[in-house]
């Protein structure tokens, strides 16, 4: 279906991506997936989100100066509309997180050093600002302030939960893994290795896949 | 003494189903803070005559402003935990409602939480806007997956004149039926003026 | 269908809790026999029976979990807490022979987050409680899972009534992923709704105006 959308690409996008939109739209995809299944908030794409949307004002304007009734535009409109969806459930997926583990998602991007990967977005940090700002001032204006004086500090940091990265995910291996170091789950077990065959499904912590979902080299499904 | 005030306003917000917001109990609230205060200023007091008592054996006093310590730490707790939770409410009726609330919801919510809720609304349109370059996405939408460009919907009640695409207008009225752009319709499905008819 | 928006703050994991959870707080809320091991000065208001103003030593009190914990302290002897029943040797071999006969809505109906606060409390039986609350829930679990995806099964609500607090939102887990599919397989998925929320409130404001 991606495919019929190489009409409409126009030559400035592939001077900045070597990425056709069927491949632009899978890595959407990819990152939908996984952010939607990882509990912990993972890196952000703003790339692919920025070249989604360019993509999709492409398609707008397209659609805007066809003929009515051309079953052309009935199929391009409802690319458009599946395109729009996945990218919202994404940035939902993304921002729910954020809300629900701020101060560590904060915390996280405070402490990160020089040229590290950023897993906010400029746009979702202020969001996360704010958040934080607006929910503080609340809590002192409903009920810290009327405490009795020794009581009054809350620490955000320790109250909020943090995301249990023991989760267990489901994922697809799409390159191949030696060695993957399963731990025990009883005092009778051991830890043992696996290895991930390339296409093969795995059942797991996340704690353990996390660098890999990273890399790209599992998929979480 | 086991702050059972405070538990009895946790237990009314885990009765409130599904996520519905209970109104705001202020006079619950209020008698948990009165009685927070009272034991706290007791406590201070019998501090000072314990020390002016010149009492040496501290490690009595000591569990007793513990005890009340903890009392009232958990009070707070409970507390914080009620008001924490009732946010996520309002929260949920940001992306469920919509950005104007009805007014028989507001009613329910204090001052402070009409406050968080604007503030909260305000940070998310700015978030939305700057999405894409300053192109914008409104992600409140699109909520489902697209089956078709085209939905059938009834009308539940009067709405009036409802434009579509290409300038034309149509009268919503109550249990009319119309085939409509499934995107145009979402919201109103949402806020319970539509409902989609599946065939 | 329940509020797709609403995330309420879970329990915590293993001896945990949640500050900001509404079930951890009702959890901790639960009361165990304690023996006071000094005098409580002036505590005489904990003991609701008794007019005294100092606690004696040896007193038995039902204190809340919380205040235990509070007071609680390993080296220090202020109270010692009483294993509730329930995670004692009797109570253990009834669960060791067969766990789904138990109701634990019942005997908890936090069993397993209360018996795992339990371990807080350096007991010598320590490993007994956890290997016991362990076995127990993989004892249960099978049937809990394949009930809750049985959507005809009679005896469903039977079963619900005997599942501890954990146990349910296990079972409505369940439920809710079955619901989804035949929801999918029928080829709603893509429905719009309106929210149970918009649905509830609906209905509320025509029930104030008959006011």
């Amino acid at each position: 279906m991606a495919d019929t959308m190489g009409g409409f690409s126009d030559s400035e996008d592939e001077s900045q991506e070597l990425m056709t939109p069927a491949q632009l739209i899978g890595k959407l995809e990819e990152a939908w997936l996984n952010e939607k299944f990882a509990p912990e908030l993972l890196e952000n794409k703003s790339e692919i989100v920025e070249c989604v949307m360019e993509q999709l004002n492409h398609m707008e304007e397209n659609l805007q100066r066809s003929k009515k009734g051309d079953l052309r535009a009935t199929i391009h409109r409802m690319e458009t509309e599946r395109i729009r969806y996945v990218l919202s459930s994404y940035l939902r997926s993304r921002l729910q997180k954020i809300e629900k583990y701020f101060p560590h998602v904060l915390e996280k991007e405070k402490s990160r050093a020089e040229g590290e990967p950023s897993y906010l977005s400029p746009e979702e940090y202020a969001f996360a600002k704010e958040y934080y700002a607006n929910t503080e001032t609340f809590l002192k204006n409903v009920a810290l302030k009327s405490m009795p004086p020794n009581l009054q500090t809350v620490d955000l940091g320790k109250s909020v939960p943090k995301p249990n990265l023991d989760s267990f995910v489901f994922l697809r291996v799409k390159e191949r893994q030696e060695n993957i170091l399963v731990e025990p789950e009883t005092d009778e077990q051991r830890e043992y290795a696996v290895d991930f065959e390339e296409g093969s499904q795995h059942l797991i912590r996340y704690r353990t896949v996390a660098p890999l979902v990273a890399s790209g080299a599992v998929q979480l499904i | 003494m086991f702050c059972e005030k405070a538990i009895e306003l946790i237990r009314e917000l885990k009765r409130a189903a599904d996520g519905q917001l209970p109104a705001f109990n202020e006079d619950g609230i209020r008698q948990v803070f009165e009685e927070m205060k009272a034991l706290y200023e007791q406590n201070q007091m019998d501090v000072n005559v314990a020390k002016s008592d010149g009492r040496s054996d501290l490690i009595p006093t000591i569990k007793f402003r513990h005890c009340c310590l903890l009392r009232n730490q958990r009070c707070i707790a409970a507390y914080l935990c009620v008001f924490y939770d009732r946010l996520l409410r309002i929260r949920a009726l940001r992306w469920e409602y919509g950005s104007v609330l009805p007014t028989a919801i507001r009613f329910h919510m204090c001052a402070e939480e009409l406050e968080w809720f604007n503030q909260y609304k305000k940070s998310l349109a700015t978030y939305m806007r700057s999405l894409g370059g300053g192109g914008g996405l409104d992600i409140t939408q699109d909520m489902k997956p697209p089956k078709s460009l085209y939905i059938e919907v009834r009308c539940l009640k009067d709405y009036g004149e409802f434009e579509i695409d290409d300038g034309t207008t149509i009268l919503l009225k109550k249990n009319s039926q119309h085939f409509l752009p499934r995107w145009k319709c979402e919201q109103l499905i949402r806020q319970g003026v539509l409902e989609h008819v599946m065939s | 269908m329940a509020s797709q928006e609403y995330s309420p703050v879970a329990a915590a994991v293993g001896m945990d809790e949640n500050f900001l959870s509404l079930d951890d707080i009702l959890m901790s809320q639960e009361k165990l026999t304690s023996r006071v091991e000094t005098v409580f000065p002036r505590l005489g208001f904990l003991e609701k029976s008794s007019d005294e103003t100092d606690i004696a030593v040896g007193t038995k009190l039902e204190m809340p979990l919380w205040l235990v914990k509070g007071l609680h302290d390993g080296k220090r002897r202020i109270v010692s807490v009483e294993l509730p029943k329930i995670y004692r040797e009797g109570w253990r071999t009834v669960f060791s022979a067969d766990p789904n006969v138990v109701d634990l809505q019942k005997l908890g109906p936090y069993y397993y987050s209360l018996g795992l606060q339990m371990l807080h409390f350096d007991s010598p039986e320590n490993l007994e409680i956890a290997q016991t609350l362990v076995q127990t829930y993989v004892g249960r679990f099978r049937r809990i899972m394949d009930s809750s995806q049985n959507a005809y099964n009679e005896d469903v609500s039977a079963l619900v009534e005997k599942l501890d607090v954990l146990e349910r939102s296990l079972f409505g887990a369940g439920q809710a992923g079955l619901n989804g599919f035949q929801c999918w397989e029928k080829g709603h998925a893509s429905r719009i709704t309106a929210s149970s929320l918009v649905k509830n409130y609906r209905k509320r404001k025509f029930a104030d105006l008959e006011v």
